[in-house]
């Protein structure tokens, strides 16, 4: 595309969203660089080992089955975050991932490809707390004037709530023998628990026998034999390609490279519709711009091709930024834009914990009469959740055992638990990383185990975020030095919210409660480059014309706890309307 | 990671071919497999090799115990599974430097890295001391640990970089363009171990900081169990001859003690930035999550292969660690009953018609927080 109307740089959760509504509703052409690779696609059949081809604009070179080969569902194979078919890093696997400067026991969890972290995600798609918009000073808009958009959102990456397997039948037990009401809609302004709103489609939808996909299935899940819907595996952080053999538009969960990305191809195949290309391997490493009357204004970005290493200018009438909360704010200080104390900071990330139960087979068999274990890897991997509007919420989890032993043992701030006491009027048994033969020994329980995470509603703080590395630079400018560090406000919040979900948990009958104590996990990452600070309501930078946030780091807070996937999608759909507006 | 092999006779094959010659007169092998084992991308030094096995024995150690107790397939443990060669090969994937923008920080834009911060040599043979040698490499000397708050006499006790004699660390080219290659040469009293690698070699700088920070942690007395050769890691140094806990103890004084800090100017030679230390405590700790709990030891001898030409030798429901787990293994769909909570789904109203409480603040929430403007 050589005259696109909008560059959009990143093609992670929300710059598809933003794309397909430029193109779809105002007849905008769009070009979209994406700095990794594209799975999935058959221009690139190889795309970790060969340059393939350059952009597509095709919606026919998606293909699910080249996807299916190249998503393995395997564990290291994807999440390692040094080699994974998931990380942060050129295309290019025989290359190390991009580098981010980290002075913490923490860890940054992103992906960089088309789809971004929203291929790993678990596709819990809750708005966020109407209290987070309407009574906290950071929004500069109303909770009213997203709803549209979250209700367009929700349509398209066919949310709804998520089926109820053997973990979520334990998590309601405990939610509601705990004393918790059922929240039965979608604006939560009270305490309570609800299945979670996924964007995955009914499990079974159809099946290859025309008989219910229940525990007496016994056809096949693919989807040439006809197989549609969720097929009720945990394995969403692996990217989760199923059902197997479906078009990439087909696949059960709605990650933005399945949700948004074949939509956004589809304009171009109506005259009456602007134009979306997507060019994957193309790293933005700068913005350009042009003095206007007394203000900068965007007029393009340069870019650099992964494999080739050349580089090129192109032109366009609006800039979006949609690289995400850490390489939005990057590219924006490499670039030398100006900065009045926000850019890169305000960062929240939901102050994660981690409480896990381990459960005794009696226990789950009186709660499932006709399950011997919860088997944590069946189902979706989040269904249910907690809310608590003002201090955050929390989700019932169930994966696979490398990322659980990661998630529940070998991530702590609190040291080993060999050597942590635990206050005896907690809730909890242990607390801290469990290794050698403890571990061994929990890690045999792995059936019956099952952890819930806590969502804390953390506040942007201008100490933490995004600043540029004194040290260390790579091909794209100096490389992105990260910190958050939880505010003492922060810490109370997670500490009500760890107590409630051990509660809950003994409260379903688990024989063991352990908390983790994480350390700051880098992985819900909102409010970077917010509105009402780096951004107005429209989402665009006060400081520089023509040049728009569509990312999560637009996003004000961290919308109560919530995920913020649907907010940063839905934010990026308005955002995209108002570049029409203003613009075009 | 690459090793290089173009085929002409750079100075990089030459060493090469010497790292060769020391495995050969290590291990009585023929000329052809040494050159094999140089090629290996795991070929590594001892001291480096049994620094991660430490770790890696402390963290997963083979547990007989607990076959009587759940079974024999729960005995085997982290090292019967090679997974100090997961620790290594993430180590040394972890950061590539471009060699372009490796100069003197004469670069206004201050990008440029200069190259000392990305070379280093630490010799022991030609001091009178492992500590000496540290001293030396980090321009220091007795007097500026008082001043730093150490005990000289008690770290120089405790310090010792185990087989490693001479550490070096280069780059091949620093005129060159791209992904940087670096020269590590390990020598120990009799061999010499040389490898030419892509990326920052971070594998081996990390085991000379665990050593240095381990004698710290012996000369504050914070070791709960003695100290001592250990027959299971010969080649180690100081942080191999902790007790396995204390090995733990002595990595998380990193994050929670302080020591990078008391340490700072001694560590500051040993790698590029002292300050991601506390990061590398984290992913010390939680590979062993991405390395043993997956599929990884299943890749058989393609497991330290580059990404793209790994390959799966057993189903991945099959491998050591997923026996303990009882996790079958991915698979298409799972045949389960399931229900909606939710009869009918969430009924919520247009948005004209939103009708939310004028007090959005939940029903407790904590008072007064406001985040800054």
């Amino acid at each position: 595309m050589r005259d696109p109307d909008v560059v959009v740089v990143g093609a992670g959760a929300d710059g598809p969203a933003a794309a397909w509504k430029l193109a779809e509703d105002h007849g905008l052409d769009v070009l979209v660089l994406e700095g990794g690779p594209w799975h999935g696609n058959e221009q690139w059949p190889e795309p970790h080992a060969d340059a393939g081809g350059t952009i597509s604009t095709d919606p026919d070179d998606l293909d699910g089955k080249l996807l299916d080969e190249q998503f393995t569902h395997r564990e290291a194979d994807a999440n390692d975050p040094t080699y994974g078919y998931l990380r942060v890093g050129p295309a290019d696997h025989s290359r190390a991932p991009w580098f981010r400067n980290l002075h913490q026991n923490a860890f940054i969890w992103q992906v960089g490809a088309v789809g971004g972290t929203s291929l790993h995600y678990f596709a819990n798609h809750p708005r966020g707390y109407p209290t987070a918009f309407n009574d906290q000073p950071h929004w500069p808009i109303d909770y009213e004037d997203l709803v549209p958009y979250y209700q367009l959102n929700e349509e398209l990456t066919s949310t709804q709530q998520a089926p109820m397997t053997g973990k979520e039948e334990v998590f309601i037990e405990g939610a509601t023998n705990a004393g918790y009401p059922l929240i039965e809609t979608s604006n939560v302004t009270e305490t309570g628990w609800r299945p979670q709103a996924n964007a995955v489609e009914v499990p079974g939808r159809q099946t290859s026998t025309g008989d219910p996909l229940d525990a007496d299935y016994d056809g096949s899940f693919s989807y040439d034999d006809g197989f549609r819907g969720d097929t009720l595996v945990g394995d969403h952080f692996q990217g989760s390609s199923t059902p197997v053999d479906a078009p990439v538009r087909e696949k059960a969960r709605k990650s933005s490279n399945v949700g948004y990305v074949p939509r956004a191809l589809d304009t171009n195949e109506d005259p009456s519709k602007g134009n979306v290309a997507l060019r994957p391997n193309a790293y933005v490493t700068d913005v350009e711009t042009v003095e206007g009357s007394g203000r900068l204004e965007a007029t393009g970005v340069t870019f650099r091709d992964s494999w080739s290493g050349r580089t090129q200018t192109v032109e366009a009438d609006v800039v979006v930024l949609a690289g995400g909360c850490i390489e939005t704010p990057r590219l924006w200080l490499n670039a030398g834009l100006p900065d009045d104390g926000w850019v890169g900071k305000g960062l929240t990330t939901h102050w994660f914990d981690w409480i896990v139960g381990v459960y005794d087979d009696e226990t789950i068999t009186e709660i499932n009469p006709e399950g011997e274990h919860m088997d944590p890897y069946v189902g979706q991997n989040s269904a249910v959740r907690f809310d608590k509007p003002g201090v955050g919420g929390m989700e019932d989890i169930g994966m696979s055992p490398g990322l659980v032993s990661y998630a529940d043992y070998l991530f702590s701030q609190a040291g080993y638990s060999f050597d942590t006491p635990v206050d005896p009027d907690e809730p909890w048994d242990t607390r801290g990383y469990v290794v050698g033969e403890e571990l061994k020994r929990r890690m045999s329980d792995y059936r019956q185990t099952k952890a819930l995470l806590v969502l804390t509603d953390d506040l942007p703080r201008q100490d933490n975020g995004v600043s540029l590395d004194t040290t260390f630079a790579d091909e794209h400018g100096a490389v992105p030095k990260v910190r958050w560090e939880p505010h003492p406000d922060d810490d109370a919040k997670r500490d009500e919210l760890s107590r409630i979900a051990a509660r809950i948990h003994r409260a379903a009958g688990a024989e063991h409660v352990h908390r983790c104590d994480w350390p700051p996990l880098l992985l819900h990452m909102q409010s970077s480059m917010r509105m009402g600070e780096v951004l107005d309501a429209s989402a665009e930078a006060k400081n520089v014309d023509r040049l728009f946030v569509a990312d999560h780091s637009a996003l004000a807070n961290g919308v109560g706890g919530p995920n913020p996937t649907n907010s940063g999608q839905a934010l990026a759909l308005r955002t995209a309307d108002r570049i029409a507006d203003r613009y075009f | 990671m690459q090793d290089s092999n173009d085929g002409s006779l750079t100075r990089r094959r030459m060493m090469k071919g010497i790292g060769g010659l020391a495995v050969l007169s290590m291990s009585n092998a023929t000329v052809a497999e040494a050159r094999a084992a140089t090629n290996n991308p795991l070929y590594s030094d001892p001291h480096t090799a049994d620094t991660y096995r430490a770790i890696v024995d402390a963290i997963i150690p083979r547990t007989p115990a607990l076959g009587d107790e759940l079974g024999s397939e729960h005995v085997p443990g982290g090292l019967d599974v090679e997974l100090e060669k997961f620790l290594i090969w993430d180590f040394n994937h972890f950061q590539e430097i471009r060699t372009e923008l490796v100069t003197e920080k004469t670069d206004p834009s201050g990008l440029a890295m200069p190259v000392d911060l990305l070379e280093t040599t630490l010799d022991t043979a030609g001091a009178g001391s492992p500590l000496d040698a540290l001293l030396d490499l980090a321009d220091l000397d007795l007097l500026d640990l008082l001043g730093l708050d150490l005990n000289a006499d008690a770290l120089e006790d405790h310090l010792t970089f185990g087989a490693a004699q001479r550490v070096d660390v280069s780059l091949v080219d620093a005129e060159a363009d791209g992904a940087a290659e670096f020269e590590v040469t390990v020598e120990t009293e009799t061999e010499e171990y040389q490898r030419v690698l892509q990326n920052y070699p971070y594998a081996p700088a990390f085991t000379l900081v665990f050593d240095v920070v381990a004698a710290e942690f012996l000369a504050q007395g914070k070791n709960q169990e003695p100290a001592g050769p250990n027959e299971k890691f010969p080649a180690g140094g100081t942080f191999a001859t902790l007790a396995p806990e204390d090995r733990l103890r002595c990595l998380w004084t990193i994050v929670d003690d302080g020591v990078v800090d008391r340490l700072d100017d001694l560590l500051s030679p040993l790698v590029p930035d002292v300050g991601i230390l506390k990061y590398v405590v984290m992913a010390v700790n939680g590979l062993h999550g991405f390395g043993y709990y997956t599929e990884w030891s299943g890749l058989g001898e393609t497991k330290t292969n580059t990404p793209t030409e790994r390959e799966m030798q057993k189903p991945p429901g099959e491998v050591q660690s997923r026996t303990q787990s009882g996790y079958p293994g991915p698979a298409p769909g799972h045949a389960a009953n399931w229900r909606h909570a939710v009869e009918g789904g969430f009924d919520d109203p247009d948005v004209d018609d939103l009708d939310l409480p004028e007090d959005l603040t939940g029903d407790d929430v904590i008072e007064g927080i406001g985040g800054e403007r």
